[in-house]
This record gives C-alpha cells, sequence and structure tokens, in this order.
C-alpha cells in the first residue's frame, strides 16, 4: 500500500489517497472520489507509437515518431503546441524549450477554462490564500458558476464547506455556504442560500454589490438583472459580517457573457471586501497540474499561457495567440496536443480547423484527437507511472510519486527526443 | 510625393508581421532597400520582396510626404503602420490586426474591415476604417492602465467588444453598433456609437460615451437630467460609482 | 585561469586596490594556475557581487509575473544560441535574472522570503535561475508552531522547529517579517507594534524576535536572524525600528557575525506623524548603527521608475494597493505566514518617494561602518537589480547627487540630511557593500573574497581605477558597473561586456543543523498533531524533495548529526 498519494484528477490535487499496488499494477485506489479513482486505476492505453501513412495510423517505433514529430513541427511556420495541464511540470518545461526551438505557439487548456481569470487577475490581481487557511479559518463560502459536488468532488470535505479547522472546529455547522449560478446545481441544493442569476449577467449583478458594499445602495435599481434589491443587499451584509469569507469561482463565471471582466469586477469587489473583514477568492481550477503549467509559463517566459514564441522572444497576446483563436483563423499550420483533448473539447469549426492541420498526440490513452492525430506517441502516466511535479489550484506545489513501473517513457522523455531530432535535423 | 505599392504575392494562411510598412520605416529607402526590409511570416524571418510586389513612385522629403498603399487582402498582415509618426497608410481592402498600434501622427485609411487591437496604445493621427472594426479598438496591452491616449479613430461600420478599453483621451467614433464594454476604465477619452452596445462605461472614471442606438446600462450609473442634442433627445447618466467614476454617458435609449 | 594585471579591491584579505594576477584553479582561488588567460591590466578587479536580499523566486515573485504583463513586455530579449529568451524589467522571468545579474558581475544571489509550505515553488524557480550561486530565506515569524513555542517559552523546541523547517525548506536563514503580523493577518487584522499581542495566539512580536534570536545562535546558523521590522513602510515607524534593535543587544552571536540582519532598512527609518509631516529618519538611524555593533543592513534604496514590491508583509500591501489604487495580489499560506504583490512607480516629482530615495542613500552615507550595510534595492521592491550601478555612481560621487537632488522634490532638501553629505565612497567601500560584506554578513565563507580557496567567482570592469575620478566620471562608473568586461563564476568565463558566453547552473546554499533527538521527537509529536488536524496536505508530501535542488551546497550546523540518523543529508553534504 502506496500512502499519501496525490491524485492526478482535479484541480484539489488531494494528496491522501492509498493504493493498492501489485504484480506492477494498480490494484485498489482508497481515499480518492470515483473520478480520481477511476482516473488512477486507467482504462485502455495506447499500445505503440504510430505515424499515419495513406490516411491510417500504422505501428512505429518511437524512434520513427520522434524523428517524424520533430520534421512536422521544424517545417511548420507557425506551429502550436497545446495541453500540458494534465501532466508533471518537468515535462511542462521540456515543452516550452521545444517551442522556444522550434518557433512555437505554447498554449494551455487554460485557454478554454479559466484563461478570463487569468487576463482578470492582469487587470486587478488577486486576494488569495491557501486552501489550509479557508479550512481553518472561513466561516463564509461562496461557490460562483461552480458545483464542486459533482466537479470536485472532494474539495467539500477537505477544504471548504464541510472541512474542520483550527477556528472552524463545527465544521460545516459553523458556516453558512451560500451559492451562485444559474441553475439549481447539487451544489446549490446543499447550501444554505442560493442566488439564482439570469445567464449572462454576472458582471452587474456584481457592480451592484459594489455598490451596496460602498455605502451607495440608493443609486441601484430596485431590481438587478432581475433580482430584488433587498436580496442583494442581503447577501452583501452576509458577506460583510464573515468572520472569513471566501468565493470560488469556476467556468459559470468566466465563460458566460462578460467573460474576463466578470472575474475582474469579482476581484474588485473581494478587494474592497477586506476594508469589512477578512475576504479572499479562488478560481476552481480543472485540471489537475493546470495551476502548474501556468506557473512554469510564467517562471520562463514571464507569461502564464499563451505565448508565441515565433520571432525567439516570448509575445503574449491572448485573442491572438491563444489556439482557438489560431485555429479559427487557420493561422496554425502544426499542431501538438499533449495530454489533452481539443477535439473533444473545441468548438466544432475548431476542430475542424485542427483536423486540416498535421496533429502530433502525446498521451497515455487513446481519445478523439487520436483520430485526427498524424503521429501519436504514447507515455508513461504522470503521478502513477512517473515523478514529478503539480500544483493545486491554490498554487501549493507538490511531489507526484511514482506507484508502478512503466513501459512507457514519460512525457519529458519524450518530449526530450523530440527536442534532441529537432536539433539533429536542424544541425 | 512619395507613393510605395505593396501587392501580396503569397496566398499563405500563415501571418504576415510587417511593422517596417510605414511611412517613416521607407520613407528614406530606395524601392532595393524597401524590398530587403524585415518581415516575419509565422516563425520566418524574410524580407518584404518575398511576400509582396513592390512598386515605387516619386521622392519623399520624410515620412509626412509618403504613402503608402496597400492592394488586396491584407487582413493577414499584422501591425501595419506601427510608431508612425507621419504619412498616410491607404488599404484598398481589408488590415489585419494591430494596424497603427502605438500610432503618434499621420492617417491610416482601411477602405475595407480592421482586425483586432486596431490603434492599440495610439497617441495621435487618425484612423479611418470604411467597413467593420474587430475587438479592443483603442484598447491598451494586457495589464497596462492605460489604452489609447490622443488620435481620433472613424468607423464607418460595426466594431467588436472592448473598444477603447482604458482609454486616456482621444476620440473613437462607431457608425454602427459595438460589442460589449466599450470604453471600460475609460479615464479621459471619448466615444460615439452610431449604433446599439451592452454595458457600456464599466470602471469608467472620466471621458465620455455617446451611444445613439440602445444601450444595457450597469446599476452602478446614477440616472441624470435628459439632454437634447442636435433635434435628439439622450438619457443622461453619470458614473462609473464602483470606482467613484464622473464619467459621463448620453444614450438614447436604454434596455 | 589566470586573470592578469587587475587593480584588485578584496578588502576581506585586506588589499585595497594592489595590482595583482589572479589564478582559478577547480572553480576555486589558488596560488598557480594552467589554462586560459584573460587580461585586466589596470582595470578594477573584485570579487563576484553577492546580493543578499533579492526576490527572484517563489510564489510572490510568479504572481508578479502573472499579474504584470505590462511589465513582461518590457525588456524583451530573443533566444539566441547561448540563451534562453528574457522577459521583463521589474519581475524578469528566471533567465533573465541569471544574465543580468552576470552582466553586472554578480555571481551570487539570495531569495529574501519563502514559507515552508511553498518552498518547493521556490526551488523550481531556483533550479531555472542560469549561472548563479543562490538560496533562500526561510520564513519564521508568524508560524504557529513558533507562536507556541514562545508563547510557551520552550527555547529547544523551538530551535527543533527551526532546524525542522530549514530542512523541509531546505532554506539558508531565518527570516522574520512583521512578526505575528502574519497571522493577524489570516482574519484581517495586524499588529501594530512590538508589544501588540498576536490574536489568539497570546504572544507578542518583541518575544517573538527575541526567540527565533536566541534559537538561531542555539543553532549556530551562519547567519543571523534576518529581520523585517513591524510597522515598515509607515510614517514614524523609526521608533518600533530602534526600539526592536534595543531587544536585541544583550542577544549573544555565536559566530563573528551580527545577530541581527535588517532587511531593508530605508522602509522603516521614517519620521513624522503621517503622510503629510514625513520625514527622514535615516539621521538617527545611521547613528544608531554606528553606536551598536550587533546589528547590520542592506539598502532597500527606492530608485524613481516602475517597481514591483512583493513581500511577506500582508497587510502592507494591502495598504500599498488602497493607498494607490492598484492592483493588488495576497496569499495567505496556513499555519505559516502572508505575503502581498503591488505594482507601483517611484516618481521623482512626488514628495514621499523622493524622501525615500534619499534615506536610502543617507542610511549608506552617514553609516561609517560599511561592513555593516549592503547595497540592495530589495529588489523588486525598491527598484529592479540592474539599477545597482546607479546607486553605486550616487554613492561615489556627490556630484551626481546634486544634479538628482535639483530634480526631485524640494523636501528632500528640507526632510533630509541628503543634500549635507560630503561622503563620497571609494572602491574599498563599494567591494565591502556589494562583496565582502554580504559574504560575511550571510556566513558564506567563499564568497565574496579573493582569498586562496575562495569560489572562483570574479568580476572585471571597464574601468581604471588610477585614472578615473568616479566623484566627476560617475556616468563611466556606472556604465561600466552595468557591462562587466569579464564575469567568471567559479572559474568559467560567462559573461564579457554585457554578452553572456556560457550559462553553468549554480549551486544552492541551505542549513542542515541538528537539534537533540529529544527536542526533535516533541516538535514531531505536536507537528504530527497539526498535519492531522490542520494542514491540508499531509506531512510526507511536505518536505522539499532532494530531487528540486540539482546543485545543493549543504552547510552543517547545530549539534553534530550522529552518522545514520539522516542519511539523506549526508548525502547532499558529500554531494556538495
Amino acid at each position: 500500500m502506496t500512502e499519501d498519494v496525490l491524485c492526478t484528477f482535479c484541480g484539489c490535487l488531494c494528496d491522501d489517497l492509498r493504493v493498492e499496488v501489485a504484480d506492477g499494477r494498480v490494484q485498489k485506489v482508497r481515499g480518492a472520489c470515483r473520478l480520481g479513482a477511476s482516473k488512477i486505476m486507467g482504462h485502455d492505453r495506447i499500445k505503440t507509437p504510430m505515424i499515419r501513412e495513406d490516411g491510417v495510423l500504422r505501428e512505429a517505433t518511437y524512434d520513427q515518431a520522434c524523428a517524424r514529430a520533430a520534421q512536422i513541427l521544424l517545417e511548420a511556420k507557425r506551429p502550436v503546441l497545446y495541453g500540458w495541464a494534465s501532466t508533471s511540470c518537468e515535462a511542462d518545461r521540456k515543452g516550452i524549450l521545444l517551442a522556444e526551438e522550434v518557433g512555437g505557439v505554447m498554449d494551455t487548456t487554460a485557454t478554454v477554462c479559466h484563461g478570463p481569470s487569468i487576463l482578470g487577475i492582469e487587470e486587478k490581481g488577486l486576494a488569495g490564500a491557501t486552501l489550509g487557511q479557508v479550512k481553518n479559518r472561513a466561516d463564509l463560502i461562496i461557490f460562483w458558476g461552480c458545483n464542486p459536488a459533482e466537479a470536485h468532488p472532494r474539495h467539500a470535505l477537505r477544504y471548504s464547506s464541510n472541512a474542520c479547522g483550527r477556528f472552524t472546529p463545527e465544521g460545516r455547522s459553523g458556516r453558512k455556504v451560500m451559492v451562485v449560478d444559474v441553475r439549481e446545481t447539487r451544489s446549490a441544493k446543499n447550501a444554505d442560500k442560493f442566488l439564482r442569476l439570469i445567464p449572462g449577467t454576472d458582471y452587474e449583478v456584481i457592480s451592484a454589490m459594489r455598490m451596496i458594499l460602498g455605502g451607495k445602495a440608493d443609486v441601484v435599481p430596485e431590481t438587478v438583472a432581475g433580482l430584488p434589491k433587498t436580496q442583494l443587499v442581503e447577501t452583501v451584509e452576509i458577506m460583510k459580517n464573515a468572520r472569513f469569507g471566501v468565493i470560488f469561482f469556476g467556468l459559470g463565471m468566466t465563460h458566460s457573457r462578460g467573460r474576463y471582466k466578470n472575474v475582474d469586477n469579482a476581484l474588485s469587489l473581494v478587494a474592497e471586501l477586506n476594508a469589512f473583514t477578512k475576504f479572499v477568492v479562488m478560481a476552481m481550477r480543472g485540471h489537475y497540474n493546470v495551476a502548474g503549467i501556468g506557473q512554469v509559463m510564467a517562471c520562463a517566459s514571464g507569461y502564464p499561457m499563451s505565448v508565441d514564441y515565433s520571432r525567439g522572444a516570448p509575445y503574449f497576446n491572448p485573442g491572438e495567440t491563444t489556439i482557438c483563436d489560431l485555429l479559427n483563423r487557420k493561422e496554425a499550420d502544426a499542431a501538438l496536443v499533449i495530454a489533452a483533448d481539443p477535439a473533444s473539447n473545441f468548438p466544432r469549426s475548431t476542430v475542424e480547423a485542427l483536423a486540416e492541420v498535421p496533429v502530433i498526440q502525446i498521451d497515455p490513452f487513446e481519445n478523439p484527437t487520436t483520430l485526427l492525430a498524424d503521429v501519436v506517441i504514447p507515455s508513461a502516466i504522470a503521478g502513477v507511472e512517473a515523478e514529478g511535479t503539480a500544483y493545486r489550484m491554490d498554487g501549493m506545489c507538490l511531489r507526484l510519486r511514482k506507484l508502478v513501473d512503466s513501459e512507457f517513457p514519460s512525457d519529458e522523455a519524450i518530449l526530450q527526443r523530440i527536442i534532441d531530432n529537432v536539433r539533429r535535423l536542424r544541425a | 510625393m512619395k507613393t510605395i505599392r505593396l501587392s501580396l504575392t503569397t496566398e499563405e494562411t500563415v501571418p504576415i508581421e510587417a511593422e517596417r510598412i510605414s511611412p517613416d520605416q521607407m520613407a528614406g529607402l530606395e524601392l532595393d532597400q524597401i524590398k530587403c526590409l524585415e518581415a516575419w511570416l509565422g516563425n520566418r524571418r524574410i524580407t518584404l520582396d518575398a511576400l509582396f510586389s513592390i512598386q515605387v513612385e516619386g521622392e519623399a522629403q520624410g515620412p509626412e510626404s509618403t504613402t503608402i498603399v496597400l492592394e488586396g487582402d491584407f487582413s493577414r498582415v499584422k501591425r501595419v503602420g506601427e510608431r508612425m509618426t507621419a504619412g498616410s497608410v491607404i488599404a484598398k481592402g481589408n488590415l489585419g490586426m494591430h494596424a497603427g498600434n502605438n500610432m503618434i501622427g499621420g492617417d491610416i485609411h482601411i477602405m475595407g474591415d480592421a482586425g483586432d487591437w486596431l490603434g492599440r496604445e495610439m497617441r495621435g493621427g487618425k484612423i479611418v476604417v470604411d467597413g467593420d472594426a474587430g475587438n479592443y479598438v483603442g484598447a491598451g496591452y494586457r495589464g497596462e492602465r492605460c489604452g489609447m491616449r490622443g488620435g481620433d479613430i472613424v468607423i464607418a461600420g460595426s466594431a467588436g467588444a472592448f473598444l477603447g478599453e482604458h482609454l486616456c483621451g482621444g476620440s473613437i467614433r462607431v457608425e454602427g453598433n459595438c460589442g460589449d464594454f466599450p470604453g471600460a476604465a475609460n479615464q479621459g477619452g471619448s466615444i460615439f456609437i452610431g449604433g446599439s452596445t451592452h454595458l457600456p462605461g464599466a470602471e469608467m472614471v472620466k471621458g465620455s460615451i455617446i451611444v445613439g442606438g440602445h444601450a444595457h446600462m450597469l446599476p452602478s450609473f446614477v440616472r441624470m437630467e435628459d439632454v437634447e442634442m442636435e433635434g435628439e433627445r439622450f438619457v443622461k447618466f453619470s458614473g462609473d460609482l464602483v470606482e467613484n467614476g464622473k464619467g459621463e454617458i448620453l444614450v438614447a435609449e436604454t434596455v | 585561469m589566470i586573470i592578469r594585471g587587475g587593480i584588485v579591491y578584496d578588502p576581506a584579505n585586506g588589499i585595497y586596490g594592489e595590482e595583482m594576477d589572479l589564478f582559478i584553479e577547480g572553480g576555486r582561488i589558488a596560488e598557480e594556475a594552467a589554462g586560459p588567460e584573460l587580461d585586466a591590466s589596470g582595470l578594477l578587479v573584485m570579487p563576484g557581487g553577492v546580493d543578499a536580499h533579492s526576490h527572484i523566486a517563489g510564489t510572490k515573485v510568479n504572481t508578479g509575473r502573472i499579474m504584470r504583463p505590462d511589465d513582461s513586455r518590457m525588456g524583451t530579449e530573443p533566444r539566441n544560441p547561448v540563451c534562453r529568451p528574457c522577459t521583463g524589467y521589474t519581475v524578469p522571468n528566471c533567465y533573465a535574472i541569471g544574465y543580468r545579474y552576470a552582466r553586472m558581475g554578480y555571481t551570487t544571489a539570495f531569495e529574501a522570503a519563502t514559507p515552508i509550505i511553498n518552498a518547493r515553488h521556490t526551488h523550481e524557480e531556483l533550479e531555472e535561475i542560469p549561472i548563479l550561486d543562490k538560496g533562500a530565506l526561510t520564513l519564521f515569524g508568524s508560524n504557529w508552531t513558533v507562536l507556541e513555542c514562545v508563547r510557551d517559552k520552550d527555547l529547544a523546541k523551538l530551535a527543533a522547529y527551526v532546524a525542522w523547517g530549514l530542512r523541509a525548506s531546505r532554506g539558508y536563514g531565518v527570516k522574520i517579517v512583521n512578526p505575528g503580523g502574519g497571522e493577524a493577518w489570516g482574519f484581517g487584522a495586524n499588529v501594530k507594534g512590538l508589544y501588540d499581542t498576536v490574536p489568539n495566539f497570546d504572544v507578542t512580536p518583541a518575544e517573538i524576535i527575541e526567540s527565533l534570536a536566541k534559537a538561531n545562535e542555539m543553532l549556530g546558523l551562519p547567519h543571523s536572524i534576518h529581520l523585517h521590522f513591524n510597522n515598515l513602510g509607515k510614517p514614524g515607524n523609526y521608533t518600533t525600528a530602534i526600539e526592536t534593535l534595543d531587544l536585541l543587544k544583550g542577544v549573544q552571536a555565536s559566530r563573528m557575525r551580527q545577530v541581527v540582519h535588517i532587511a531593508h532598512m530605508q522602509f522603516s527609518a521614517y519620521g513624522g506623524t503621517g503622510w503629510k509631516d514625513f520625514e527622514s529618519k535615516g539621521p538617527a538611524i545611521a547613528d544608531y548603527f554606528n553606536r551598536h555593533s550587533h546589528a547590520t543592513m542592506d539598502l532597500g534604496m527606492v530608485l524613481f521608475g516602475p517597481a514591483t514590491t512583493m513581500t511577506a508583509d500582508g497587510p502592507l500591501e494591502y495598504a500599498n494597493s488602497r493607498l494607490l489604487h492598484a492592483k493588488w495580489a495576497n496569499c495567505d499560506y496556513e499555519l505559516e505566514d502572508s505575503s502581498g504583490v503591488v505594482p507601483l512607480v517611484y516618481g521623482r516629482k512626488m514628495p514621499i518617494n523622493a524622501i525615500q530615495w534619499a534615506i536610502g542613500l543617507e542610511l549608506a552615507l552617514m553609516t561609517k561602518d560599511p561592513w555593516k550595510v549592503i547595497m540592495t534595492t530589495d529588489h523588486p521592491n525598491g527598484a529592479p537589480f540592474v539599477n545597482y550601478p546607479e546607486v553605486i555612481a550616487l554613492l561615489m560621487s556627490r556630484p551626481k547627487r546634486e544634479e538628482e537632488i535639483a530634480t526631485v522634490h524640494e523636501l528632500v532638501k528640507s526632510r533630509t540630511a541628503l543634500p549635507t553629505l560630503e561622503r563620497e565612497m571609494d572602491w574599498t567601500d563599494i567591494a565591502v557593500m556589494t562583496r565582502a560584506g554580504p559574504a560575511r554578513i550571510l556566513g558564506l565563507e567563499d564568497k565574496g573574497h579573493l582569498g586562496k580557496g575562495a569560489d572562483g567567482d570574479v568580476a572585471v570592469y571597464n574601468l581604471r581605477p588610477d585614472e578615473i575620478d568616479p566623484s566627476r566620471d560617475h556616468a563611466l562608473v556606472k556604465a561600466a558597473l552595468a557591462k562587466a568586461r569579464y564575469t567568471i563564476k567559479g572559474g568559467t568565463l560567462v559573461a564579457r561586456d554585457g554578452e553572456i558566453l556560457s550559462a553553468p547552473p549554480g549551486r544552492t546554499y541551505w542549513v542542515d543543523a541538528g537539534v537533540a533527538e529529544a527536542d526533535a521527537n516533541r516538535l514531531m509529536a505536536d507537528l504530527k498533531d497539526k498535519f492531522d488536524r490542520y494542514y491540508s496536505i499531509q506531512i510526507s508530501n511536505y518536505m522539499v524533495q532532494d530531487a528540486y535542488i540539482s546543485h545543493p551546497n549543504v552547510i552543517r550546523a547545530g549539534l553534530q548529526v550522529r552518522e545514520g540518523e539522516d542519511r539523506s543529508s549526508h548525502a547532499l553534504a558529500r554531494e556538495a
């Protein structure tokens, strides 16, 4: 039994799993949620590297696949290297080096989830805290546009609503939990208070709350986006009177009308609440290491996503250097996809554009992106078959364990082989 | 007067970055020198003549007497007219992103549509677009406090979202509709929108926004007296009060 | 390698501008050597620069980058065959940090504050910084275990926790920031002075500081406690500074060094009752340092232009952001500390900024003994480190100061003593304040000097000390210091005239201090309970693993560790 194993599913990055290993295989996962256990147990693997010839994927060696990948990337004038959120920071760093060497655009899955949150942070900064601060201190927890009961199943028990800590010994009964969303999710049903928004009205509701907080309630109309002012006044009172409040926000805020401006406004609301009490805010990051690729990229390039190395120096301009924009405008002429599945997660027209360019896939598992890939390179599963580093949604940096040996090379090793091939071909 | 004509000779969909296409860069150069100016096709550093056929007529004393004419569809060509201080750029068709970035003076006339970030961080000069413009017209760079600080942008058609974000001066006129959040964090510029828009002036502290059509207003603006302008009646708002702002918004019709 | 004919300033070895040859063999200064020769005839030669207080790695630094794409786009340099690409000015990317220090002749820099719980992040970034040797100071000023040991007056257990915390964070020394304030900020409060009680813990900042100083000396750590005062950044805070310094007068140093190092003294040398009558108390502070020898300081010099403030003093950053209406990032760490980041611009016509600028210079010029003062800008709080040549030129030239004073807010003339100061530093003073002093203050025996066995870190500048008058030729001085003729790191030529020639990885220093087994056992029982009940991560995932320090240099301290008791640190020590 391996103790204190990190879960490589969601941004909670729970580090208290117990995993039973026998015969070189994971037999049982204890202490994880259903999603995490299933991720660690794994499923059908890509068995061998493959290269598409005459429309059909045919088995190849790692040497052949890495050489072909290097050739595609070198021939491309605007290759995009995408994914990175479900692998280790060590692999991510190799990816950045590869992007530098081939003059590519390095983009991450944040671009289709919390990318707008990053743009909001660029406007306002972010008043944050670690999840342990929430666990030990928070008496008011607000989930805005997120549904942890379904997407981050252990969040409530480990870190938030139901966690017990030094100043929160009563756990759930000592806390008020509020959900703000456009529909009554499972999280909303478990909450003490549910504020239902008309879709796309987050920004104006937050502006109204900032007005009320700033003592200007008299200017606010009697209803805001369908919500009676009295309800907003009551909500702001609850926030002001908390001892320690936190807003966790999700895609409901970042991907509804208003996008990064919603986040920007929420960050201001939280900053202003600190004039009255302690208040912090946190993005509910999805993939287990999507926070990590942001950290690694910021350290290496100055920017946390969407970095264009085509002219040798990092250039960052989401909307221009984001993968969906590159594909939609048919700028990208090759793609490397690692630990991601754009074919399932991108809009249809974007996937069609992706299908038109050579695609290299590095992944332990087959997914719909495999169907449009030209080179497929199977890898070891980070955090199960390979060690490495990952960052939790609150920025906590933790070390992934290796539980079993693997016949597959790690993402990091594969990327290094592609880099070696790029250097060889160029020389 | 010197006229430099460029037309694209490639059908590549990979974008071209060509900030050398600017009167300041080209005024003093002979045709052969212009042909050798650097441009980027994606990650390939190449020369302008690899992408464009180039003709030069006449002589110029400086950028003031230099006109660059772009023939055809330049929608994939970025950064034309970046940092230009004088002279003219005339795009007979569309022009790509970042046209007139950090522009200081002179004119850009785009007869077709303009891409995103038109006149980003512009300080002076004039940009006229006969067609539509993309997002972030006259806006700033990510994380900066200031976008456009001076000059004029006139768009005959419609414009995208985040027009004039962090506007610190100058004026933007859009005859048609405008996407969400025009004039966000406006600190002193003026915006006219002939058509309709959504949530103008978020966090504006100074400056003005006039909306000739209808707009959905934020709850953080205080409604003032109605005003009449050129025979039309406008509702006047002041805000954005979340920032204790004293900006002014005139809207023909609120929704 | 042989460096021929330079005019060498090596004050730690009593060498003050002598023409001599230097030899480097096996990465260290030797009496003779073979290999390539560098011609330094008549040029200024000093040991490689040592920055003892700079924010170069970790969550705060990266938060600064993430919230400031506007800064990252400044100073952009494309990659080349030797260098990775560079970005940023106040928050440069990790590669730029290494190259830019090396260009200036600096070869060592220490990150000034890292919480134990996220030290892994700090080391991930330190590993990516090329060329430099480095280390990180570990935060201890608000940790629950510290507060409880202090409350219980259990110094032995406190020392055990410090030793454990240094090992867990692979840290180099004890950093204390606004002691107690980090915990109070967990509920949005702060401590207002030395004798204000930390809420829920029944201890005062005075008790925390004094106890940590004693624990530091019980362990005989190479560096003293490294203190960021309470009330930092506030008008009138010089009284807190002096009160705190007095508190530590009686503590016995375990080594030949100070018992307390004061971080960025400039930010705590303020008079006035508010911003309206804000004035310098630099002279009073310098006077204190002249009369006492238990403390050292680094300047935390402010220069005009953009900066990004970042500190574990969370409440200070919140106040800054409200005052300046600026972006604000905050991160509070469970059971340990807080932190914040706020960008700002120092304006020469802004009265407060102009006075801050003058205070940094006053402190340096009025403290008689340069061994007590390290030249820093508290990068990037007062200014980015690339501006060190500007600070040095100001310290060496009164005419340059007069030129500057003529352009800054006139209150500098009435609220500071700067215009009256005549002192012009010489190259010995500068070599002390940028090399020998910081190395001695940090306890780095092989750094900051050029004696036999010292690290082969050498800077050669395009300046002829025998011909140049820094007072008059300050522009030349500034230009030459910005681009060393040669920077040699561990015997490798890494930079020439501002061009990076090679970028070998540097080493990371950390301190492994032994403690009595009984104290360690008592501590571990307590920590196990804290992890079970309060931390959000497991104790087994908490310690920084060896994988994060690829080139360690472990300094041993504390009790002799018995063979076999901690194999990993022995193994590391051998490797180093």
